[in-house]
């Protein structure tokens, strides 16, 4: 517990960084005066609209203002929508959470299993397909894998609705879509992790106990090989964040990925900012818990 | 852990099971007919999600398009038969400054609340007074709204407002409930928007879709439909597929390159209509620029094949213009409109004429990925160009860097934009090219143009004002410190079970999309 307090602590510096990179970024890549207005503005109507939002203010006087009212929880209002920013994610972040664990599954359902195998059989032809599938599901990109699926499985057999959220069946594609990358980072990782453990001593004190060859995969060399897996799946918090930029976009899914590119793309800067601090936090989270779940896994690892 | 690992497959595959059994399955390969239902229900995909409900702040056609059914205008501009009554029952142009309108009586709000002259007052002073709005710059012309009765009020301008009709019948100018707003706040209205329209406020998930549905106490013509749903679909190849399956019945800004796909498919279509957007070029005329000289202009403009670019790159879906302001528009010049010059051995000519037997160098600037194929297009301009020995330097920009370089007039000889027109009305069209705006873009400085442009833009005689328009794009057209490419279709894919007419302005009345 002491340890997981201290961790908190640690992260303040990295969230104030983040807020100052963040900031800094939106506001130096492009003036969200003149994309708010369209090409047709004069010099005028810019510059009173500009005057008119406080960006006439020198950038250190913005950026304290802005940290000022972060500590009491004002992450300021979104241009767009003309409404509290932090309240448009918040809307937003139950569809994304919902993908994130549905992906997860498809990529635990399809790893686990694949992994386990290709390196039971390793050096098989069973071992050299998934491999090989592993480096292809890694080098397809998620937008032209989302695009094939609806082509296949929504508009020729009509299996799944194309694009929006509301059934379970709306969330099989975008699962599928993102859960796929996923799930061909983990099946290599699975598989190396596996080949490490099997060729150890104590699995062959497994075996020349008697053990049958199904206990010893699952419970002595899996367990094991499960402890570089967390770390990985912990990681692929920020992948999984990164993906539903893209795969909430092909599939018009309302979460947080949509609302982030579109805000990128106005330079909205009050949302961009929130989402980008709250997706901090969350993979700062994850990888505390991914600690946390070590320790669990193997006993033998202590933190001061 | 291999029990719970079994658990966890078995229950996947249950859901994917049940998942496509509620669905139509069995299709064969190729595009199969699209399903034709009577449901009352329709279904339009646009590419971005409504912005706000606060109709001031928020300067979207594709927004605006959405709340047309649920609030009015006072009037509507119909174009070519001119203005429409719609709240307003009549109108009058009582001094240079001064308008008087009588609102149409027994109107109520869609809570009940009855349509008077002091929710006009409230409306079009917020926009007009409020400088953070978004469409406070096409308002603020007016200097007050007076209540004279509870149907009866008049508008005073600042300034002779000749546009006024055309401010008032367009984005910012609907009419909002005043009392509705100040007892409940504005952030109420934001979450549950009240209007005067043929559809009202059902829900709306963010980035999702937003339902309307049937104001049954319409003061017009009864609703069409039980309830319209408008979803968000960003991505072009979704939105087709959804066309495809007939997930939604009409779907917007379909791309040129899947128009013959979607015609081919029994039980959808595309349809064609201009927009309000020309592009074209801006070319820099001062005396110290290669393009100062007028022959070099010429010779620019006759070295481009427009109809081949539109032919090519757009399918089709767009029309070759000499002028910015085109039909549809107060003081349209039609007849430097479906027109292009096209004669590359002139411009070589034109070009020794000037000096430049040798070719010369310029730059070009220009947006990529801001409109429909940008990019493409300065690439064929730029391979055109070469034909006739100019050599372009072209430089293609990510759209706010583009934006940032453009409101410092930092470009080089030439730069490639489209511009909309939301008025309706040759003043926002050709305002860039008097003296004093165009200094340090263009630089473009004709007198008799500049003289011509500041009398119209305050004339209150409609019909010279128009002339005075027209004269202008003529001179404008031979000048050339714009060098005007084609106006935009919409392309538009539809199920068949509808009829639909688009609009000039992309509005989409539903009730004028209709079951065949």
């Amino acid at each position: 517990m002491k340890y997981f307090l201290k961790s908190l602590v640690k992260t303040i510096p990295v969230l104030l960084l983040i807020t100052l990179i963040v900031f800094l970024l939106v506001r130096v890549t492009g003036d969200p005066v003149s994309l708010m207005l369209p090409e047709t503005a004069t010099d005028a109507e810019r510059d009173s609209l500009r005057e008119a939002m406080g960006f006439n203010d020198p950038l250190p006087v913005q950026y304290l203002n802005y940290l000022g009212d972060l500590v009491t929880g004002d992450f300021g209002d979104s241009f767009r929508y003309n409404t509290d920013a932090l309240n448009l994610i918040l809307e937003r972040l139950p569809a994304t959470i919902e993908l994130a664990i549905a992906s997860m599954i498809v990529a635990i359902v399809i790893s686990v299993p694949l992994g386990i195998l290709s390196a039971v059989k390793r050096n098989s032809f069973f071992d050299l397909f998934i491999t090989g599938g592993a480096v292809l599901g890694k080098a397809m990109p998620s937008f032209w894998l989302g695009i094939m699926l609806i082509l296949m499985l929504s508009v020729t057999f009509q299996f799944f609705p194309v694009s929006g959220r509301g059934t379970l069946g709306h969330l099989v594609l975008p699962a599928l879509t993102l859960g796929t990358g996923i799930a061909a980072e983990m099946t290599r990782l699975i598989r190396s992790s596996m080949l490490e453990i099997l060729g150890q001593d104590f699995i062959r004190t497994a075996r020349s106990k008697g053990l049958g060859e199904s206990i010893v995969v699952n419970k002595h060399a899996f367990r094991n090989a499960l402890i570089p897996v967390v770390t990985i799946m912990a990681l692929q918090t920020s992948t999984l964040i990164g993906g539903t930029l893209i795969t909430e976009t092909v599939f018009a899914w309302p979460g947080l990925g949509q609302l982030l590119v579109q805000s990128v793309n106005l330079r909205d800067m009050a949302v961009v900012q929130a989402a980008t601090f709250i997706i901090a936090i969350f993979v700062i989270l994850s990888n505390l818990i991914a600690d946390l779940v070590y320790r669990t896994l193997d006993p033998r690892i202590k933190y001061d | 852990m291999k029990k719970s690992l079994w658990g966890l497959m078995l229950s996947l595959a249950v859901v994917l099971a049940g998942c496509s059994g509620g669905e139509e399955s069995g299709g064969s390969e190729g595009e199969e007919p699209v399903e034709q239902s009577d449901s009352k229900t329709l279904v339009i995909a646009n590419g971005t999600d409504v912005v706000s409900f606060d109709i001031h702040d928020h300067n979207t056609t594709s927004t605006e398009a959405v709340h047309v059914n649920m609030f009015n205008y006072l009037l509507t501009n119909e174009g070519e038969e001119g203005f429409k009554p719609d709240l307003a029952e009549s109108w009058e142009n009582v001094d240079d400054k001064t308008w008087s309108f009588k609102l149409k009586e027994g109107v109520k709000f869609h809570n009940g609340e009855d349509l008077t002259a002091d929710d006009v007052k409230y409306t079009l002073e917020r926009i007009a007074k409020d400088d953070t709005l978004l469409e406070h710059g096409n308002y603020n012309q007016i200097q007050e709204v007076k209540v004279v009765g509870d149907y009866e009020f008049e508008i005073i301008t600042k300034n002779p407002e000749p546009a006024l009709l055309n401010r008032l019948s367009r984005l910012g100018s609907a009419i909002l409930p005043k009392d509705y707003i100040e007892t409940e706040g504005w952030e109420v209205f934001l979450e549950q928007p009240v209007g005067t329209g043929p559809y009202k406020f059902k829900e709306w998930k963010k980035d999702d879709r937003l339902t309307l549905e049937a104001n049954t106490e319409y003061f017009g013509e009864a609703p069409k439909w039980d309830e319209v749903v408008f979803r968000s679909i960003p991505e072009d190849s979704t939105r087709v597929s959804e066309l495809l399956t007939g997930g939604v019945d009409v779907a917007v800004n379909i791309p040129p390159t899947d128009v013959e796909r979607i015609n081919s498919t029994d039980g959808v279509s595309v349809v064609q209509s201009p927009t309000q957007r020309v592009m074209m070029f801006t070319l820099r005329t001062d005396e110290g620029s290669v393009t100062g000289d007028p022959k070099v202009r010429e010779a620019i403009d006759l070295a481009i094949d427009k109809q081949a670019i539109v032919d090519s790159l757009l399918e089709g879906a767009g029309t070759v213009t000499r002028t910015r302001v085109t039909p549809g528009n107060i003081g349209a010049n039609e007849d430097l409109y479906g027109k292009s010059l096209y004669d590359p051995e002139k411009a070589k000519q034109l070009l020794e004429e000037a000096g430049h037997a040798d070719g010369f160098e310029l730059a070009l600037s220009a947006p990529n990925g801001r409109y429909l194929k940008d990019k493409e297009t300065v690439e064929l301009v730029t391979a055109m160009l070469s034909e006739v020995g100019i050599t372009v330097n072209l430089e293609l920009m990510e759209w706010s860097a583009f934006n940032q370089k453009y409101q410092e007039k930092g470009f080089g000889e030439m730069f490639y934009i489209g511009y909309g027109n939301s008025m309706f009305d040759a003043s926002l069209a050709l305002d860039r090219l008097t003296t004093e705006e165009a200094a340090g873009e263009s630089d473009y400085n004709n007198p008799e143009v500049n003289d011509l442009l500041l009398a119209a833009e305050q004339n209150m005689n409609a019909e010279e004002r128009a002339q005075q328009y027209q004269k202008a794009q003529e001179l404008i057209a031979e000048d050339r410190p714009q060098i005007y490419m084609f106006q935009l279709d919409a392309i538009t894919g539809i199920n068949d079970r509808l009829n639909f007419e688009p609009r000039l302005n992309e509005m989409f009345y539903v009730d004028s999309i209709t079951l065949k």
